[in-house]
């Protein structure tokens, strides 16, 4: 099972340097959605099957495919149309599909096979999961929470739309 | 949760309180006179809240935070400057319109984050402190979205700190590879009991090279300048003040249980990058002709300076860093405190060019008086708040025999008088003709301001002459590991 591991890592490892160089950003988007999808099998493997979901539902689902949009749809112009067929040429979706799919393989074998951890690890329920949060970590909850509002307020000051003559426009 | 554990976190509580009372405030109706009132009586609450919170201290709440005395005495500073903040922003953003509210949200939120860095007994929180602080610093930063150079600022900030971040975790992560925990106890036995392991030693100089960025030491220095003289003048003065007070404030409590010879090689790090940054910070605030610039270079080279008492570590330096970042906020809150009133006026540019300063002294003799005094302070000459933190950072590398990091300390103070003296002397310079624009323009400093002013005066002439209260204080703080 702990080649199960190296493969996922490896291809994490790969799919994050594919991140970096690409030049064009939907590429790199791409490869960071299988970057986090490897991810989510590594936690799985390591036995933390509720965190691998939430990597799934929440990275790699809903908050990668918003990337994708608002980036595609900045592209809107007379020449979309090209450059979307540009952007589904074969060698764009090779790279990804083929690690993808070797993500799929060691999946389908994890499933089967039976024994979906590495060994000596234990298994982390949803439950542990959430009496960790609300018993002893009860403050990083807090604390995320003035996180994400102080990143709120940030972005919504940051994100208001100005108009030329100093008026402000609610967004 | 007992009901010691909320009155241990009450100070907590009512900053989070507060915050939310004001967004709804804001919801309903936009008052910017309302929100600064409220935001400043909400630091009031949360400094009221800190003698409660002494009345249960020492106390451990969850394995996360720690309220003991050497916590309380930071977060009675942090507060306190993030209310002086909050005075300052108000003169400020008065004048430059927009929608000034949400500024007094991100500050409550930062100092909140600040807070929870002092408190932290353990990695998670430290983290998540720190980023709590961060964020909202972005939006601050790039607050007045109209000019430029603060967005430009912001983005800075957020790459360069992101990158900081990356570093810290990674250490973080490499540590508890062999430590197998994140208590700050735990990870700092297994400093002591893996002191030959290479994975250890990795984690904690990535750690160093996170909290370097952040305290502006010499190599991780070079954002400083630029985001500080992009930032709004009140902005500086906080991350000036409190996002380095607290990082170190955090990381001496991490290095409290480590016995100072544990780690030779780091030490030596350490020191060289507490004196890199002593003289690049004075010699580069020599070149600069932007009093903002001059004031971030000057904060790289105070970085040193404490990061001299730090390796001192234990209680020594616990006393020595409280001292000087007690100095040291209130100087430097006074100097960023008179560039924002200058820059408070009807042409909303910031008044930082050292042009601007020209002949201060004969049309704002108060305002350049205070100025002088905290660079007095800054530059560490006696009678001012500044001295004795030199002396009391000064005894700490003596006693634990830093002897040519002592000796950098000297030479890097006097050499950092020269530009300090260069900005009084440009004060006391006549005016030059035809300077009469200027004084059209001179701002009105609110009574509010102006009793800040007086307030900081006050406490570095106090601090100077008479400092037995605080001293008291200080020698009664004990940093345990718990």
């Amino acid at each position: 099972m702990n080649a199960v591991f190296y493969i996922a890592a490896a291809v994490a490892a790969v799919s994050t340097i594919m991140v970096v160089s690409r030049s064009n950003a939907v590429y790199s988007l791409l490869y960071l959605i299988v970057s986090l999808l490897s991810v989510a099998l590594i936690f799985f493997v390591l036995g933390a099957p509720f965190i691998a979901a939430l990597e799934v539902i929440i990275y790699a689902g809903a908050i990668m495919v918003l990337f994708v949009f608002t980036i595609m749809m900045l592209n809107l112009g007379p020449q979309t149309a090209e450059q979307e067929r540009k952007w589904l040429s074969g060698r764009a979706w090779a790279g990804p599909s083929i690690l993808v799919a070797i993500l799929m393989a060691e999946m389908l074998y994890v499933l089967w096979g039976g024994d979906h951890q590495v060994e000596g690890r234990h298994i982390v329920e949803p439950k542990e999961v959430s009496v960790a949060l609300y018993g002893p970590y009860v403050m990083i909850v807090e604390l995320s929470s003035m996180l994400l509002l102080g990143g709120l307020v940030a972005a919504y000051h940051l994100g208001r739309r100005v108009h030329g003559d100093g008026k402000e426009q609610q967004p | 949760m007992s009901a010691y554990n909320v009155m241990a976190m009450s100070p907590f509580i009512a900053g989070a309180v507060a915050v939310v009372a004001i967004m709804l405030g804001i919801a309903v109706r936009r008052s910017h006179r309302a929100s600064a009132a409220a935001t400043v009586a909400a630091f009031a609450l949360m400094l009221a809240c800190i003698p409660v919170a002494a009345g249960v201290a020492p106390r451990q709440v969850t394995p996360l935070v720690v309220i003991d005395a050497y916590a309380l005495f930071w977060l009675a500073i942090i507060f306190g400057a993030g209310m002086a903040t909050a005075i300052l922003a108000r003169d400020y953003l008065r004048v430059r319109g927009g929608q000034p509210e949400e500024f007094y949200l991100l500050l409550l939120i930062s100092c909140i984050g600040a807070g929870a860095m002092v408190c932290s007994r353990h990695f998670a929180s430290f983290y998540l402190g720190l980023e709590v602080m961060t964020i909202p610093l972005y939006g601050m930063i790039s607050y007045i979205c109209s000019g430029k150079r603060g967005v430009e600022a912001g983005l800075k900030y957020l790459i360069l700190a992101g990158a900081a971040s990356a570093f810290l975790l990674f250490g973080a992560a490499l540590i508890f590879s062999e430590a197998g925990t994140l208590d700050f106890v735990g990870m700092a036995c297994a400093t002591v009991n893996y002191s030959g392991s290479l994975v250890v030693l990795a984690g904690l100089a990535m750690v160093l090279v996170g909290v370097g960025f952040k305290l502006s030491l010499a190599p991780f220095h070079l954002w400083t300048p630029d985001v500080y003289e992009g930032a709004p003048a009140p902005v500086t003065a906080f991350m000036a003040t409190v996002s380095k007070g607290a990082v170190l404030a955090a990381l001496l409590r991490y290095f409290s249980t480590v016995s100072p010879d544990t780690f030779m090689s780091l030490r030596t790090a350490f020191s060289l990058a507490a004196a890199a940054s002593m003289i690049a910070g004075n010699l580069l605030a020599l070149r600069q002709t932007n009093v903002k610039r001059i004031l971030a270079c000057s904060s790289i080279a105070h970085a040193g300076y404490v990061a001299v008492a730090f390796l001192a570590l234990g209680d020594i330096a616990a006393h020595a860093v409280a001292y000087y970042f007690a100095a040291y906020f209130a100087a430097t809150l006074g100097a960023f405190g008179v560039i924002t009133l200058l820059s408070a006026n009807g042409d909303l540019r910031e008044h930082d060019a050292m042009e601007d300063y020209r002949g201060l002294f004969h049309t704002r003799p108060v305002l350049a008086a205070v100025l002088a005094l905290m660079l007095l302070s800054l530059a560490g000459v006696p009678l001012t708040a500044g001295f004795l933190g030199k002396v009391y950072v000064f005894m700490a590398g003596i006693r634990a025999g830093l002897w040519w990091q002592t000796g950098v300390l000297v030479f890097a103070s006097a050499v950092g008088l020269v530009y300090y003296l260069r900005i009084i002397a440009v004060m006391t310079a006549t005016p030059k003709d035809g300077d009469h624009a200027c004084e059209v323009l001179l701002p009105a400093v609110s009574s509010a301001a102006k009793g800040l002013l007086a307030a900081l005066t006050l406490a570095v002439l106090w601090m100077g002459i008479y400092p037995a209260p605080l001293l008291r204080i200080i020698e009664g703080i004990h940093l345990s590991a718990h």
